[in-house]
């Protein structure tokens, strides 16, 4: 993702995070996965429940890669920091 | 429609007024030492923490677009009106990569636009213009639908329903111009502070419409039944069914790409950035795309409204008598079904639901004519203050200029504003979101491959005829594909085209050896937190 292996970060965290990620955008991009009626939610054909139903994965998909990212940047925010001062 | 509800009518006007004071007391609100500053008057002080971001990036996002123009696509097609979903879902992901980037670099380098980022990365005066060109003609069609939106209301209200058209209009032009007023005065504060009113309504009438209508109209079955039913019925104008409940095969490849190409497109949107540029930290933005979801499923129970419209045969003939104009869906269903005082506060949160994201547009399109155009070829050494008199007075200019839009665009569905805004504002993601990663397009390769993408996608989009209406022009915002004969959005086909052309000539332009731009940027500042900006002034508490 942001030039993962760089600054002391943890590649496989990074991974992790992009696969969490794309799976996000996947979900709702498979049209023809979901473009059917059966098998309901009460009153709700699969169309509509499932699409609905990816709001909250979504958002708990983001949250977990949000405890991630700051995870693996604590290790690296120090390095960073140091680089940092060097370039000023 | 013909007498004017009064009780509804004063809950607006009340609401209303509720939120010009609010928009003019933002003024004073966290108020810095000088607001003659770009980084006060059009990012309201760069500080803005995870709380009053959320609703800042929520008041900015979700539009009349969410309560509007969504509803009234799936009230007259049905399923292909649903892919507003996907869209405000993908969305997330997608800028949780790319946005932390972007706020370190204009937090280190003090830039206030995206087209300064793209002057500062590739040294090219020509291809900041581009961005900030496409970035202002792109909000002025969004903006117009802020006005529809509040339009639609007004109509069902029979608020200017006289034959003048100047009396017609003017409920909708005093709104407009209050509006000017306070957000020439209080700059992104006002829309941040009124964004807590807006939503509050929103949330409310959302949740009550989702319990309470569906128990008056026979329960969700009947509502989903009857859509199937009409849906699959025959379009007298078109001679084809409306649409369908569940997308066939062939409306796939739309569905898709509407979803996607809108969701590419959304941050790259001026009014977006500057919600992401607001805020104080960079990991606000991050925590902001695990909760701005909620809005998401609220557009999604929104967009269902117009299936409930369907479903209510007062609302129906209403559009019809309104003349086919499907925007009346929502505030015609809000007239029947709920009682006057309430239906007051619904009209309310679709009004304010529109001023909202009109003001933090026209700041943003502001700030563009300022930094990339006015300061960038008129006047080099223009002081901040006098960016930010020029800004006040561009965010009128282009208010102007979205009327233009409203008068002289098809609005059969109010939606094609925003994917005809959505086809342009696409063509700026190269230049910016590859600029974020890497250096190796040359500059006047992303120029020539925005060029071809805006020319093909304008034509393109010029060519489609409103359903039924040979002869007309932007009456839709998807075309087949060439070579591939899917139907898909414009604005992706138009970003393939924009990407290959940038790839071959940057490949073409390195082997010549062509000059490219100075970079100012160093590759920490892309991953820099600083707690305030280079320029930070002192902030002084509001009370």
């Amino acid at each position: 993702m942001t030039q993962p292996g760089r600054s002391g970060r943890n590649p496989v965290t990074w991974a992790i995070i992009a696969i969490l990620l794309a799976v996000g955008v996947a979900g709702p991009l498979v049209v023809p996965l979901y473009a059917r009626t059966a098998p309901k939610l009460g009153p709700f054909p699969f169309f509509y429940w499932y699409q609905l139903v990816w709001v909250p994965i979504v958002a708990i998909l983001a949250f977990a890669a949000y405890l991630l990212t700051r995870r693996t940047s604590r290790g690296a925010h120090r390095a960073g920091q140091g680089r940092r001062d060097e370039s000023r | 429609m013909s007498h004017v509800n009064t009780v509804s009518f004063t809950i607006l006007v009340a609401l209303f007024l509720l939120v010009t004071l609010i928009g003019f007391a933002a003024a004073r609100w966290r108020r810095a030492d000088s607001m003659l500053h770009l980084d006060q008057w059009g990012l309201g002080g760069r500080g803005f923490g995870t709380f009053v971001s959320w609703f800042l990036l929520g008041g900015d996002l979700y539009t009349a677009y969410t309560f509007i123009a969504v509803p009234a696509l799936v009230y007259g097609v049905g399923a292909a009106g649903f892919f507003a979903v996907p869209y405000t879902i993908m969305v997330f992901p997608i800028v949780f990569v790319f946005a932390p980037r972007l706020w370190s670099v204009c937090r280190v380098h003090g830039y206030v636009t995206p087209a300064d980022f793209v002057r500062g990365r590739y040294g090219s005066r020509g291809l900041a213009l581009a961005v900030a060109a496409t970035g202002i003609l792109a909000t002025m069609p969004y903006i117009a639908l802020q006005l529809v939106g509040i339009q639609a209301v007004l109509t069902v209200l029979g608020v200017g329903s006289s034959s003048n058209s100047f009396l017609k209009d003017l409920p909708l032009l005093i709104a407009f111009v209050v509006l000017a007023a306070y957000t020439f005065l209080s700059g992104l504060r006002a829309p941040a502070l009124t964004a807590f009113v807006k939503d509050v309504l929103i949330y409310v009438v959302v949740i009550v419409a989702i319990i309470y209508i569906p128990t008056r109209l026979g329960g969700w079955t009947h509502i989903f039944g009857h859509a199937a039913t009409h849906l699959a019925s025959t379009n007298p104008k078109t001679g084809k069914p409306f649409g369908a409940l569940i997308t066939p095969p062939a409306g796939e490849w739309a569905y898709a790409t509407l979803a996607l190409g809108s969701a590419l497109a959304l941050f790259m949107y001026p009014h977006a950035i500057t919600g992401v540029l607001a805020t104080g930290r960079r990991n606000v933005i991050r925590r902001n795309m695990a909760l701005l979801p909620a809005y998401s499923l609220m557009l999604g129970l929104v967009a269902l409204l117009g299936y409930m419209a369907l479903a209510s045969p007062a609302v129906t003939a209403g559009v019809k008598a309104g003349g086919g104009n499907a925007q009346l869906a929502v505030p015609l269903l809000f007239e029947h079904i709920f009682p006057s005082w309430f239906a007051g506060i619904g009209y309310s949160a679709i009004v304010i639901g529109a001023l909202v994201p009109a003001a933090i547009m026209s700041i943003a399109a502001a700030n563009l004519f300022t930094r990339n155009i006015y300061r960038e070829f008129f006047h080099r050494s223009a002081s901040p203050a006098h960016e930010t008199r020029v800004a006040q007075t561009a965010s009128l200019v282009v208010k102007a200029g979205a009327l233009v839009f409203v008068l002289a665009l098809n609005k059969s569905f109010a939606i094609n504003l925003q994917l005809l805004g959505g086809i342009w504002i696409l063509q700026t993601f190269p230049s910016i979101v590859a600029g974020l990663y890497t250096r190796w397009f040359h500059r006047w390769a992303l120029l020539a491959g925005w060029a071809a993408a805006m020319v093909y996608g304008t034509i393109m989009a010029y060519r489609q005829p409103v359903p039924g209406e040979t002869g007309s022009h932007f009456g839709a915002s998807t075309a087949a594909v060439p070579l591939l004969g899917h139907t898909a959005y414009i604005a992706v086909t138009a970003f393939v085209l924009n990407l290959v052309v940038a790839l071959v000539l940057t490949a073409v332009f390195r082997a010549l050896r062509l000059r490219d731009g100075a970079d100012e940027t160093l590759p920490a500042d892309y991953s820099a937190d600083p707690v305030g900006a280079p320029e930070q002034v002192p902030v002084r508490s509001a009370s």
